[in-house]
């Protein structure tokens, strides 16, 4: 049941990503814009459906495994994009935003859940919850800001390049897309510090200790002081071009460190039967 | 039908004419509007509106011939007779059309123009001299002028060197509110861009040149403030945009002076624009991070790329006149049909309701309401039974241009010399016939 209703958030979403994307194509149409924003909304609650009813199917041991953790963060990412829309109009970001969300959640939908499991009780904590929805919360911040930072770079090349056709013409202003980048980087490093901070609560209790080496804390902790270091940065003068990549190498770290290290047995006992 | 009243034009307007006769013959302010009660007051016309911008002078005339529309540019400038254009009809019409659609102006696209015909329209309107023709004619260009700039991307980019500086500024800073304007070097191209920008929304405007003199005075013009020539090192910290046009043979702004700036600027973006030639900006310090330089070429060739992008969309544009042209002269020729119409309807009528009050008359108190009723209803009736047939075929006929049908149906009535049909179907003057269409 909760597939399904989950493929019925997807469709939602891929309606979404039409109408930004074809707003960014023909920017004389605003309504599109509205439209899109109208459609993201009604995936982001039917996608929370998905999700209760797929707690109730599949148990909470489902986001421990990398395809809950998926459905978490697109669903967080489209959250967290719809609030950022309330703040600063950005709907071109839409076109960018909206199309990655479909890239979480596409694997998520055909890979088969792990089945029932009941967490283990020794797990069975707030700060684990806690834990969780914040690290892929961080994510999804930095997931919009690396699409961001993407628009910034290619704006940048237009700008630079003296391309003065479509793209220059549609993208927002560098100066715009820079400040919106650090913002979101900004506000990823402060809900991951606090998802490093749990995890580490959650490690004492389960693993007896809070730090223990492993690759995923060591990942974490890289991460963490990468955008931390951004945060820094700003302050020093460090503007544009250089922020956008390094942005981006961020959040490939964060992808990386998600879908490898978890998916090679034996690396890590992060998000496993904590056995 | 009064008779042949039809659109006329006369005009010049850059294409036609020099400068010299144009700013003989333009008008603004009350000598316009006197010269429009004038030109009403002629023999022959009903109706008119004058056009007159730097660019252009049209003289519209609903009436009967050119000669008072010409008269107007006589009176003022004898050597204005080689350049006048004459249209008639739906050719002067296509001519409204295309010149608020802007495509007939000197920077094809541009959006001032339909602005300047409203302000014709509203001064001829506020004068009383326009009247239902020219109001409908207007009101039809302006809808026309909006369908082009929606349907097509005549309007797109930047059409002049100035308007490109501002689009790319635009596009790394977003506004300019907070920040600051340099100009560098005295250059017309430099103040005038300057300018553009301070529309932005620029906080504040410095000016440096070689001669302290004339840096005073440009900061004057475009209310800036004036700083010495040594200072360009610090002015670089505290400008966002650097407009660059002295005279100087070599490179003001060289890669090491910029690098210089942007380690005191924290790597905040810069944005050189240099109009001068021969250049005055390094083109390597494009090469540094955050730092965005433009020499005149590069702007140029924009303003090239949005001409040739705009003369394409132009075809598009002529299409959508031409069937804007046609629909408005098919709906004139089927309001030509109009006054005739009601006469007949409002004779037939005043016929039918004197036969009923003296047919009742007649009867004398020998009908209760209801049996009065039935005879007003049954001449009613019998006006509307019998003018059905006639009216369709005249409205057919004149739609279809066909001007002898509604003429002899005129006659036939004996309506023709009657006093124009009441306001609600227009003034005489609202009769306009149009010249057939090949």
């Amino acid at each position: 049941m909760s597939m399904l209703v989950l493929m019925i958030a997807a469709a939602f979403y891929a309606g979404a990503a039409a109408a930004y994307v074809a707003f960014f194509a023909r920017p004389r149409y605003v309504w599109l814009a509205s439209a899109g924003q109208a459609i993201l909304s009604v995936a982001f609650v039917v996608h929370a459906v998905a999700i209760g009813l797929g707690c109730r199917e599949f148990g909470g041991a489902e986001f421990f495994s990398l395809r809950g953790g998926l459905v978490l963060l697109a669903w967080l990412v489209a959250g967290a994009f719809l609030v950022l829309q309330r703040f600063t109009s950005v709907p071109t970001v839409g076109a960018f935003v909206t199309p990655l969300i479909l890239v979480v959640l596409l694997p998520a939908l055909f890979a088969t859940p792990g089945g029932a499991q009941i967490v283990p009780e020794t797990v069975r904590r707030p700060s684990l919850t806690l834990h969780i929805v914040t690290a892929m919360l961080g994510v999804a911040f930095f997931g919009i800001a690396f699409m961001v930072a993407l628009m910034y770079l290619l704006q940048e090349r237009e700008v630079k390049g003296k391309h003065f056709g479509a793209l220059f013409s549609r993208l927002p202003s560098l100066d715009s897309l820079d400040r919106l980048n650090q913002r979101l980087v900004r506000a990823g490093f402060l809900v991951f510090s606090v998802a490093l901070v749990t995890g580490a609560l959650v490690a004492k209790g389960v693993w007896k200790s809070a730090w223990s080496w492993d690759p995923q804390q060591v990942s974490s902790l890289l991460i963490w002081l990468l955008y931390g270091g951004m945060v820094q940065l700003h302050h020093t003068g460090w503007h544009g071009r250089r922020y956008a990549v390094l942005t981006l190498v961020g959040f490939v770290l964060v992808i990386g460190s998600m879908v490898l290290i978890g998916s090679i047995p034996g690396v890590t006992r992060h998000g496993g039967t904590y056995q | 039908m009064s008779g042949g009243s039809e659109v006329h034009l006369v005009g010049l307007s850059h294409k036609s004419a020099p400068i010299a006769v144009r700013e003989r013959v333009a008008l603004s302010g009350d000598a316009l509007k006197e010269a429009l009660l004038q030109l009403k007051g002629m023999d022959g016309v009903e109706e008119a509106m004058v056009i007159s911008t730097c660019n252009r002078v049209e003289v519209y005339v609903v009436g009967h011939g050119l000669e008072p529309a010409r008269r107007f540019f006589l009176d003022r400038a004898r050597e204005a007779q080689e350049h006048l254009y004459e249209r008639q009809g739906f050719e002067a019409v296509r001519h409204l059309f295309r010149v608020s659609a802007s495509l007939d102006s000197m920077v094809l696209g541009e959006q001032q123009i339909l602005g300047q015909v409203k302000e014709a329209y509203g001064l001829a309107s506020a004068a009383q001299v326009a009247g239902a023709t020219i109001s409908r004619l207007c009101n039809r260009a302006f809808a026309t002028a909006k369908r082009v700039r929606n349907e097509t991307e005549i309007g797109r980019g930047a059409s002049s060197v100035s308007a490109v500086a501002v689009e790319l500024v635009e596009k790394i800073f977003g506004d300019l509110q907070g920040r600051g304007v340099l100009l560098v070097g005295a250059g017309k191209m430099g103040a005038l861009s300057a300018k553009a920008l301070s529309d932005l929304g620029a906080d504040r405007i410095l000016v440096t040149n070689r001669s302290p003199e004339k840096a005073a005075a440009l900061a004057e013009q475009v209310g800036g403030a004036a700083e010495p020539w040594e200072k360009l090192p610090d002015l670089l910290t505290a400008a966002d945009v650097v407009l660059v046009s002295t005279g100087a043979p070599q490179y003001v702004i060289t890669r090491d002076l910029a690098a210089m700036a942007m380690k005191a600027r924290r790597q905040r973006s810069i944005c050189f624009i240099d109009v001068a030639v021969p250049r005055n900006v390094d083109p390597a310090c494009a090469d540094l991070s955050n730092v965005y330089a433009y020499d005149i070429d590069d702007l140029q060739k924009v303003v090239h790329e949005t001409r040739q992008s705009r003369a394409e969309e132009a075809i598009r544009a002529e299409g959508i006149i031409e069937s804007e042209v046609t629909a408005f002269t098919r709906e004139r020729e089927t309001r030509a049909a109009l006054p005739v119409l009601a006469a007949m309807r409002r004779h037939a009528e005043e016929v039918a309701r004197a036969e009923a009050e003296r047919t009742l008359a007649a009867l004398g108190g020998k009908l209760d309401d209801k049996g009065r009723r039935s005879v007003e209803a049954m001449a009613k009736a019998i006006v509307n039974k019998l003018l059905h047939g006639p009216t369709a075929r005249l409205k057919e006929a004149a739609a279809s241009g066909d001007d002898t049908l509604p003429g002899a149906a005129a006659e036939l009535f004996g309506i023709e010399n009657e006093p124009p049909a009441g306001r609600e179907q227009g003034s005489g003057a609202d009769v306009v016939a149009l010249p057939e269409r090949k």
